[in-house]
């Protein structure tokens, strides 16, 4: 197969904004739906990389290809699951405040881990030895399958969104984030409503996390940072937080224009891509946040439309 | 008047307040020593502002808590009777119990629409879980019938859409609770903000609900909304239960016309 027309550079961009917007669309089911604004993203995605990576290397694997590589592959989501149900656990109860300490915090433990448990995780050195399930030729083509993989995975991920939102879990979920009292005297549980909604939605970060540890050969304490959260979050948020459709445009805007087109396409000096570049993304992700909380809370698509959901689904 | 449903009064459910306390800030807000809701059919619990009334209904769907006290849950089965502790039980827990209360302030889901807030209300929990993204359809084919049907009865200007005054609120939050089948219905002050029209609706729908077993306690500022339709009405003040009695004895007593209706009060 020739891929001469394809250029690795815009690959991995185009790898990375797919990958945020698989996050942003989970971050809208607890954000958008539930309300819980969740700042510990990226502490879900880095240790389902690292459960991932670490299971994977370190064992000495006696069962063929390719089972170690999807039981670590599993084992990755259901690291962050398990800790999205206990991180879940603390903040329920918690006001939007505690939440937003609460996560935050927790992604920072999971990054000073992965810089201190050195015999696990090669500390600020990396951890290599990560590789494709599978070789089809040239790295391009290896990468391009993987790129296809992850889409699979991302519209999977946006197909579980869309139907949530016609489903009476939806609803669940949507009334205890609008009203918690309101929803606990018609019976419905909101802790645990909350937890499980934590719990799955981290799972699916761990699962993504993993996959980009694949892509990536080796994973740095470095690629865990915030920046991950807030390319996330500024998406969701420009596109509207409670919209499906939200976090697909929000992403490909930000996200999409930042790493494709300005990166790929812009002619910058070369100096800029180690040392400018990154902390010019957060800058104007930071800058693009406010803005949008300024001038359109709600987002570019606005607030969700039950009414009209109601009518396309049961009749007008 | 009581021989049109005394076919019922048997099976239903009683709750039971043990010397349950409340204080907010160091005032005794609700210091009751006994009281059973639930000899009639319907019930009425009046008072003057601040008696208490409000506090008491918290207190026994447990959403304030109490400071001292038990509040029990009798059911009188054919065969045996059970008493389940509520102010042991989480508020959510209650709607199974068939324990329901409409609320006193406008509460609504501001991003539900109408008919999402009655679905809401009927679904069970089964089919609620994160993994069931396609049982939508199951859960308005079995429901939509008992929705539709309480719909044609109230007039809501566009079910699909949401509640938008505050009637339309107040009155939602009261299918919602019929929707639940409760067994024991606490209302708390259904009548205000709603015109007369619909005020006799809501007392239609509470005698059908009663006439099917259904114990209902209605706290109420409109006086001859309680004489109507109540058939034993409890008088509360300064946080206790001060009488007892049919609406015609409370209504001529003289603790009654002092603390409450005060002197120029007709009675009659």
């Amino acid at each position: 197969m020739n891929l001469d027309w394809l250029d690795a550079f815009l690959l991995q961009g185009i790898f990375q904004v797919v990958m945020v917007l698989g996050l942003a669309l989970l971050l809208h089911l607890q954000m958008g739906l539930a309300r819980i604004a969740n700042f510990g993203v990226v502490g879900f995605w880095g240790l389902g990389a690292y459960a991932f990576a670490v299971l994977f290397v370190k064992v000495d694997w006696s069962i063929g290809e390719p089972w170690p590589f999807l039981i670590s592959m599993a084992f990755g989501a259901a690291v962050a699951g398990v800790a999205g149900l206990l991180v879940g656990w603390l903040i329920a109860d918690l006001e939007t405040e505690g939440v937003l300490v609460g996560t935050l915090g927790f992604a920072t433990s999971v990054w000073i881990l992965a810089v201190t448990e050195q015999e696990l995780t090669g500390g600020a050195l990396g951890m290599g030895g990560l590789r494709f399930p599978f070789d089809i030729g040239k790295t391009k083509a290896n990468e391009l399958l993987w790129f296809g993989i992850l889409f699979a995975v991302v519209a999977l991920i946006f197909y579980y969104v869309f139907r949530v939102h016609r489903s009476p879990y939806g609803r669940l979920v949507i009334a205890v984030g609008d009203n918690e009292p309101l929803a606990g005297s018609l019976g419905k549980p909101a802790f645990r409503t909350k937890l499980w909604l934590f719990a799955v939605g981290s799972a699916g970060m761990g699962l993504l996390g993993a996959i980009h540890g694949v892509m990536a050969h080796l994973l740095i304490p470095e690629s865990i940072g915030i920046n991950v959260t807030l390319a996330a979050m500024v998406g969701l948020v420009l596109g509207g937080m409670a919209r499906v459709w939200g976090a697909v445009i929000g992403v490909i805007l930000a996200v999409g224009i930042f790493d494709v087109v300005v990166q790929s396409y812009l002619p910058l000096p070369r100096s800029w891509y180690t040392q400018a570049i990154p902390v010019l993304r957060e800058m104007i992700f930071g800058a693009t946040l406010i803005a949008v909380l300024i001038i359109k809370p709600q987002g570019i698509l606005g607030d969700m439309r039950r009414d009209k959901l109601t009518r396309r689904m049961h009749g007008g | 008047m009581d021989e049109g449903r005394s076919t019922a009064t048997l099976t239903r459910p009683q709750i039971l307040v043990k010397e349950a306390t409340k204080s907010f800030s160091g005032r005794v807000v609700v210091d009751v020593e006994e009281l059973l809701l639930g000899k009639r059919s319907i019930e009425g619990l009046i008072g003057p502002n601040g008696a208490g009334k409000t506090t008491l209904m918290r207190m026994i769907m447990h959403s304030t808590p109490l400071d001292g006290g038990e509040i029990e849950f009798i059911q009188t089965g054919q065969n045996e009777n059970s008493v389940v502790v509520l102010s042991d039980l989480p508020t959510h827990r209650m709607a199974g119990l068939g324990v329901v209360k409409s609320n006193q302030v406008i509460m609504d889901f501001n991003k539900l629409t109408i008919w999402d807030s009655l679905l809401l209300a009927c679904s069970e929990t089964k089919y609620e879980q994160p993994h069931r993204i396609f049982s939508e359809r199951s859960v308005y084919r079995r429901h939509k019938d008992e929705v539709r049907a309480w719909l044609d009865f109230f007039p809501f200007a566009d079910p699909t859409g949401f509640a938008q005054s505050a009637g339309e609120k107040k009155l939602l939050d009261i299918v919602r609770c019929l929707l639940l089948k409760p067994r024991f219905l606490l209302l708390d002050e259904p009548a205000a903000g709603l015109s007369n029209e619909l005020t006799a609706k809501v007392m239609e729908a509470i005698k059908f609900l009663s006439d099917g077993g259904t114990t209902v306690v209605v706290v109420e500022h409109d006086l001859s909304l309680v004489w109507n339709i109540c058939e034993r009405v409890h008088f509360m003040a300064e946080g206790q239960v001060l009488l007892q009695g049919e609406p015609d004895e409370i209504r001529k007593h003289s603790t009654v016309i002092e603390k409450y209706l005060g002197k120029g009060h007709v009675a009659g």
